[in-house]
């Protein structure tokens, strides 16, 4: 019986084999037993660096929109598990990834970071498939209750110590937009941060910059967030930014019944219009 | 200098004394991470035994993540200017690494190149860097690949070595503490009497770093790397090295020897600062000219600077590298890039 990984990377092999894909994006081991780093094969007799663990952390859907891959490869394959899925699934709503040009490899980890989850190969290999297994699975269970648990703290505090907390939490924050390039949908050319003329947000580590960018950053995402916590495992100086973008995706499905990255063909809440909504600045 | 024993049962007392004329700032537990903070006790402070390296590095107490350089209001005849209020309080940088306390002479070099950077250079005179050695590495330690060593005295103003008993993994008994500056000689002088004379203790300085030692790579090659680097900008190899690097500042803001900065005006029209910010190569935006134009327009270009300039640039135009093996670049990498791996890719080609 072969492993998880060996699975993976067969399938692999045979896209690579057969000419449906001139690049795998999967992960492959890094500088520590628990730790994987994204991997880029071209070649079948390089799968062998492909590995399926419970370590498999990053969104490699961030890899489908960036220009360097994009410039390079036409036709991609990507190992993508649920947060991964989730994520091409928004980056097709909003005309980012050309549901042609990508294959995916479905992957299953239960319980990533835990060394003793459960990994599997998904046998869905069709988009359509995969997205009627991720509605099948994960529908209504886009928070764990811990995390839930976590937001709903947050909520019962009061605007005022709400704003003490996030006043000490984002004066750690130094700019390093590791939280914006880790987020598969922040797919921007240039970035609202980045723009000097005009300059719409300080670019100084102090407490206005700060709160500017990171308001901003979390506001682009309601309705577009799909809980993988790449951001918040990315910020080299620990601000537990999820917890903006998780209060914010309760917001969105509390009014617009809401869950982002599910299907494919749903209208976004805050990128439609319908003549029945109630709101008239818009008419 | 000199060598001295400092009891493990005296640091607290030394460390208060310390805080009587002077701000200290030390390793200390934060969330889950542990990183550098100004502390008002030595009880705040993170044993040594619990970090391998502070998250940031001590650059920050030197060249902040943002200061303004000057203040400007409009008045009714033009427009006045003016120093900021920069206060350079007399600071110990307790408990950092001595990988972080040899990046500040590299840093030296940089700012009195062709101006003399007295920000810079101010806080380096009013801070004394008490630094503790390894006793551990972890994988993305590689400062002796550099020539670096878990117990290397170059940039501390005392380092401190933690004495141990035979095999015993409990609180170090005592630190050799090695005072190796005016500055570490008067930080001994704020509480004589806790030091002893430690000059016949040298060999056990040795049998402790070897534990950090072991875990350690061996020197590279770095003439051969910067020969290599020399001919190879436009090497096939920088794109697939960096395909997966995804553009943000997380290493070289956490490096303790990346000075990269940009110079920014804020405020109204009647009154602003310009400001210095930390600014990094490995930004799409960082060389962007107004034109429109990129010189460095892909990863792989900005992956290639950054090796470049750590392993071959700085070298020529100081004659040292701009890299000390911390591996923060490495260990915190959202991606897991590896410099590393790259410098020993490159030395095998």
């Amino acid at each position: 019986m072969s492993t998880p990984t060996e699975e993976l990377q067969a399938r692999a092999r045979s896209l690579l084999e057969g000419g449906e894909v001139d690049l795998v994006i999967g992960h492959g081991q890094g500088n520590h037993p628990q730790r994987t780093t994204p991997v880029f094969i071209t070649k079948a007799d390089d799968v062998a660096q492909l590995v399926l663990s419970p370590f498999c952390r990053n969104n490699l859907a961030n890899w489908l929109t960036r220009k360097d891959i994009r410039s390079r490869f036409k036709r991609i394959a990507l190992v993508a598990k649920e947060p991964d899925l989730r994520a091409v699934i928004v980056l097709i709503q909003e005309h980012q990834v050309d549901p042609q040009a990508v294959r995916l490899i479905g992957v299953r980890v239960d319980r990533p970071g835990d060394p003793s989850s459960p990994c599997a190969l998904l046998p869905q290999t069709t988009l359509e498939e995969l997205q009627k297994h991720l509605k099948g699975d994960f529908q209504g269970r886009d928070l764990t209750p811990d995390q839930l648990r976590q937001v709903e703290e947050l909520e019962k505090r009061t605007p005022a110590e709400r704003w003490a907390f996030w006043r000490e939490q984002l004066a750690k924050c130094i700019r390093c937009h590791a939280c914006r390039q880790a987020c598969p949908m922040c797919y921007c050319d240039q970035c609202v941060a980045t723009m000097n003329q005009p300059q719409w947000v300080d670019t100084s580590a102090h407490p206005v910059g700060n709160f500017a960018w990171n308001t901003i950053r979390a506001f682009h995402l309601a309705g577009r967030c799909i809980n993988c916590g790449e951001c918040e495992r990315a910020c080299p100086v620990g601000i537990p930014l999820m917890l903006l973008n998780r209060f914010l995706a309760r917001q969105v499905k509390a009014h617009f019944a809401y869950l982002a990255g599910y299907d494919t063909e749903e209208y976004q809440p805050f990128a439609s219009y319908k003549p029945e909504d109630t709101e008239d600045f818009i008419r | 200098m000199n060598t001295k024993v400092l009891k493990a049962s005296n640091l607290s007392a030394f460390l208060d004394a310390v805080l009587k004329t002077r701000r200290l700032v030390a390793p200390k537990l934060d969330g889950d991470l542990i990183d550098f903070r100004e502390v008002r006790s030595p009880a705040e402070i993170a044993s040594s035994r619990d970090y391998v390296n502070p998250r940031t590095s001590v650059k920050r107490f030197f060249f902040p993540r943002s200061e303004p350089l000057v203040t400007f209001a409009r008045t009714k005849d033009g427009f006045t200017l003016d120093e900021p209020q920069t206060l350079f309080p007399p600071t110990v940088v307790f408990g950092c690494r001595p990988c972080d306390a040899s990046s500040l002479p590299i840093m030296d070099a940089l700012y009195q190149w062709d101006y003399i950077d007295s920000f810079w250079f101010k806080r380096r005179e009013a801070t004394a860097i008490v630094a503790v050695s390894c006793v551990r590495a972890d994988e993305s330690c590689f400062c002796t690949a550099l020539g670096g060593a878990p117990n290397a005295t170059a940039g501390s103003d005392l380092l401190l070595t933690p004495l141990r008993e035979g095999e015993a993994p409990a609180e170090p008994p005592a630190f050799l503490c090695e005072v190796l500056t005016p500055k570490g000689e008067a930080l001994v002088a704020l509480a004589p009497t806790l030091f002893t004379d430690g000059s016949g203790d040298k060999q056990a300085v040795r049998r402790t770093a070897d534990e950090a030692f072991a875990a350690l790579p061996p020197k590279l090659d770095l003439d051969a790397i910067a020969a290599w680097l020399a001919k190879n900008f436009e090497n096939p190899r920088w794109a697939p090295s960096s395909y997966k690097c995804w553009g943000c500042g997380c290493c070289t803001f956490l490096c303790p020897t990346c000075h990269c900065f940009d110079i920014v005006d804020e405020g109204t029209l009647r009154h602003g600062q310009r400001r210095r910010n930390w600014d990094a190569c490995q930004f799409a935006t960082f060389t962007l000219h107004a034109s429109g134009h990129n010189p460095r327009p892909d990863q792989a270009a900005r992956w290639r600077q950054r090796v470049e300039h750590k392993f071959n640039y700085y070298v020529q135009k100081f004659s040292v590298r701009s890299c000390v093996g911390c591996g923060r670049c490495i260990r915190h990498c959202p991606v897991n890039m590896n410099i590393y791996a790259q410098l020993q890719e490159i030395g095998t080609i």
